[in-house]
């Protein structure tokens, strides 16, 4: 009887006791929601127009922020270095496509997701080559990001927001405002998304498979330095940052991974959930650290009954 | 004619540049080899450590042509702070000629445990490792000097009390660890102290995800008001926490890390507001050392160093540890040299030398490494050689030294470490014990 009072009615008992605290768990899970689906959105403007599952995602995050840093060293003013890096990152995205992905046209995609994890590897050498291994101070005043905190008092308490935090999620929701008007009104935005949608009908009527793989890997690139700023602006950029990039996998069973809404709505999903999930139940009842592991239970079980997840194409296969 | 003195004179050349070569490949060396991790989300933390490893290595072979004559050939095999790429690179390095393994990670220490009895290869994790390797007479090949995790967490309570554990009665002690053997190593002494005490123990476990954003371990410290936070992390966990600890403005004088826990860079990263921050340290920086002195002049600025010199690395206290960590290997393999009179030294010879290191003040002094260590002795019996530490503290720059030398509570360790050294010789029979060792 305590076991099922501690699981079914003791959380719910402490969020109404200290509500300020349930506001500032909530705030913390939309912060780390909206960088989730930042994350997962560069995966599924890659998968949508190529089919490729791209596991650079990740370290495309630490290069994106490392160049941006590095320039910076270097003496180029901050405001200067943002469109610098995206040339970078343009450049890079030339340069996959040149020399990695053309080549592999019409290979199973197996042997493209291979290819991907050859380019993490890659960057990875490179990126340490020339930027070294240590952390790094991400340059955040120099944006113009303010890093004071709001602090307000409701119900007695307190709650405390991070005015980079707040930057991160207006940013982010602007980015993807802007990543949907592109691929919605846009002729470019259209030409992705025909290409997501039948690839031989797009490539029929004259859509240029590798301008448009050099777009959306750009695009990811642009995804990344976003993603890399706010989170180099929470714990300094180095290598470490590429780990983040695997919270966005469950991201993407449950959202799907052709849906851009789908990667929204599971990132913030997710963020909120496990947030709430370990404070209420985790840290309570099972030592903490739940965070690890709720977002692929939670995907998992969303999987059992909805298998393309909740966002994806109903697959229908005739035999 | 002009063609056949040409091909003479290059004949000449090609045999005078191997049989330079040969000289020089017939100079006798030892391998050092030593398991780093440059890459991955621990390279912030490994690259200086390595770097002043590397530098020490490079300013004794250059400086007195290595141990006595015989160069001391260090050498890196990346694993990424990764257990399965430790292992392989423990057999490939083995397979070299190693005469040594130094694992560098609490997960690859724990794996080549068992291997190194059959390899009779000695294992050197200076401050970190399986804290009951101390117990030189069950662990004959493996080496913690000069101070082990449990004295960490002894010293580290010790300071927090007021030098009196009984002080803790009634307190609530949070222990941020990473979720992994290195931050789960303290926890078997805290309980029993805690349970001793009376004080309250608080785990909270950051996982490899987590480390960069510890959002939820700070709004669980946030509700439990713990008075004191001990941080056991690594890498880019630790820029997380002290990052959130500023976020949360949970005092920074209630929060003290273990050794590893106190990368200047980390620091650097939240400036001011990091300022009474404390860390334990059983080394100090000191560029006025003859040491340092000697590296600076020999390696940093003859452009043989790694290191990044834009960042002030040479002051950090990271890369001037990884300094003495070499010092203890290099005056292991001379300690052997001298013991049996000869040069190149093989494992069983340095493992003597390993447990027979003496760094008294004297011997401090003549090395050259004054004020970085506190003095230490191992022994066959005894493989930790408990120097003590320092507690120093961030002053929003640089880190000070906040303490005289502290030292461990030795009677609460020694009973746990003979209990889990029996403990895991017997989980691992047949495990051969160090009978000679009357110590």
């Amino acid at each position: 009887m305590e076991f099922l009072n501690s699981i079914l009615i003791k959380p719910f008992q402490d969020m109404v006791a200290a509500p300020d605290f349930l506001l500032q768990v909530l705030w913390e899970g939309l912060v780390a929601g909206v960088l989730y689906a930042l994350i997962a959105l560069g995966f599924v403007l890659i998968y949508k127009s190529s089919r490729i599952f791209n596991f650079a995602q990740g370290i495309m995050v630490v290069f994106a922020a490392l160049t941006l840093v590095g320039l910076h060293e270097k003496g180029v003013p901050a405001l200067l270095a943002v469109p610098l890096t995206l040339v970078v990152m343009f450049l890079l995205a030339v340069a996959i496509e040149r020399v990695v992905l053309r080549p592999l046209v019409n290979q199973p995609d197996i042997i493209l997701f291979m290819a991907t994890i050859g380019i993490t590897l890659f960057l990875v050498g490179f990126g340490e080559l020339i930027f070294g291994g240590e952390n790094k101070v991400m340059i955040t005043e120099q944006l113009g990001i303010p890093t004071g905190s709001l602090t307000f008092e409701p119900f007695g308490g307190f709650v405390s927001i991070e005015q980079k935090d707040l930057t991160a999620v207006i940013g982010a929701v602007v980015l993807v405002a802007v990543l949907l008007v592109f691929l919605n009104k846009s002729k470019m935005g259209r030409a992705i998304r025909a290409l997501g949608d039948d690839h031989q009908a797009a490539l029929s009527v004259g859509i240029s498979l590798s301008t448009i793989w050099i777009l959306v890997w750009f695009i990811a690139g642009i995804i990344a330095l976003a993603t890399g700023i706010v989170w180099g602006a929470r714990a300094g950029v180095s290598f470490a940052l590429e780990v983040i990039a695997y919270k966005a996998l469950p991201v993407l069973m449950l959202g799907g991974l052709e849906s851009v809404l789908g990667a929204i709505i599971g990132g913030l999903a997710i963020g909120i959930l496990e947030k709430l999930f370990e404070i209420y139940w985790g840290q309570p009842l099972m030592g903490g650290n739940t965070e690890t592991w709720f977002a692929f239970v939670f995907a998992l079980i969303v999987l059992l009954f909805r298998p393309q997840g909740l966002f994806g194409e109903r697959i229908i296969e005739r035999v | 004619m002009k063609r056949l003195m040409k091909t003479a004179l290059l004949a000449t050349t090609i045999a005078a540049g191997a049989a330079f070569a040969g000289a020089a490949y017939a100079q006798d060396s030892v391998l050092l080899p030593n398991l780093s991790y440059r890459t991955g989300p621990f390279a912030a933390t490994g690259t200086p450590l390595m770097n002043g490893q590397r530098d020490y290595m490079t300013m004794l072979n250059e400086r007195d042509g290595g141990a006595n004559g015989v160069i001391l050939n260090y050498q890196e095999c990346e694993t990424g702070y990764n257990t399965e790429k430790g292992v392989e690179c423990y057999e490939k390095t083995k397979a070299e000629g190693a005469i040594v393994t130094q694992p560098w990670s609490t997960g690859i220490t724990l794996q080549v445990l068992p291997k190194s009895n059959v390899d009779s290869m000695p294992i050197l994790a200076p401050g970190y490792g399986f804290s009951a390797m101390q117990d030189g007479k069950v662990f004959k090949w493996a080496f913690n000097p000069p101070a082990s995790y449990w004295d960490g967490a002894s010293m580290i309570l010790q300071n927090i009390s007021d030098g009196n554990l009984d002080n803790l009665k009634g307190k609530k002690i949070a222990l941020l660890h990473l979720d992994h053997p290195f931050g789960k190593e303290p926890i078997p002494l805290l309980e029993t102290l805690a349970k001793k005490h009376g004080f309250t123990l608080l785990p909270i476990p950051v996982g490899l995800k987590e480390m960069q954003n510890q959002s939820a371990q700070w709004l669980q410290i946030r509700r439990e008001r713990p008075d004191f936070v001990v941080m056991w992390g690594w890498g880019a966990m630790n820029a997380g926490a002290i990052t959130e600890a500023v976020k949360t403005k949970y005092p920074m004088n209630q929060f003290v890390g273990i050794w590893w826990s106190g990368l200047d860079a980390d620091l650097k990263l939240v400036g001011d507001a990091g300022k009474g921050y404390r860390t334990l340290s059983w080394s100090y920086p000191n560029n006025e050392s003859k040491v340092m002195k000697d590296i600076k002049q020999l390696v940093v600025d003859a452009g043989k160093s790694m290191l990044n010199t834009s960042t002030g690395e040479f002051d950090w206290v990271f890369y001037q540890r990884g300094v003495l960590i070499s010092a203890m290997l290099a005056e292991g393999v001379k300690e052997a040299q001298k013991h049996f009179n000869t040069k190149v030294v093989d494992r069983e010879q340095l493992r003597w030398g390993l447990e027979n290191l003496d760094f008294s003040e004297a011997k401090i002094k003549e090395l050259g490494l004054d004020g970085m260590i506190p003095p230490f002795k191992t022994t066959c019996g005894n493989h930790t050689g408990h120097s003590g530490a320092w507690m120093l503290e961030w002053d929003g720059t640089k880190f000070v030294k906040a303490s005289d030398v502290l030292q461990a509570d030795r009677a609460e360790i020694d009973a746990l470490v003979a209990e889990k050294a029996k403990e895991y010789a017997d989980a691992n029979q047949p495990w051969p014990m160090n009978d000679e060792c009357k110590l």
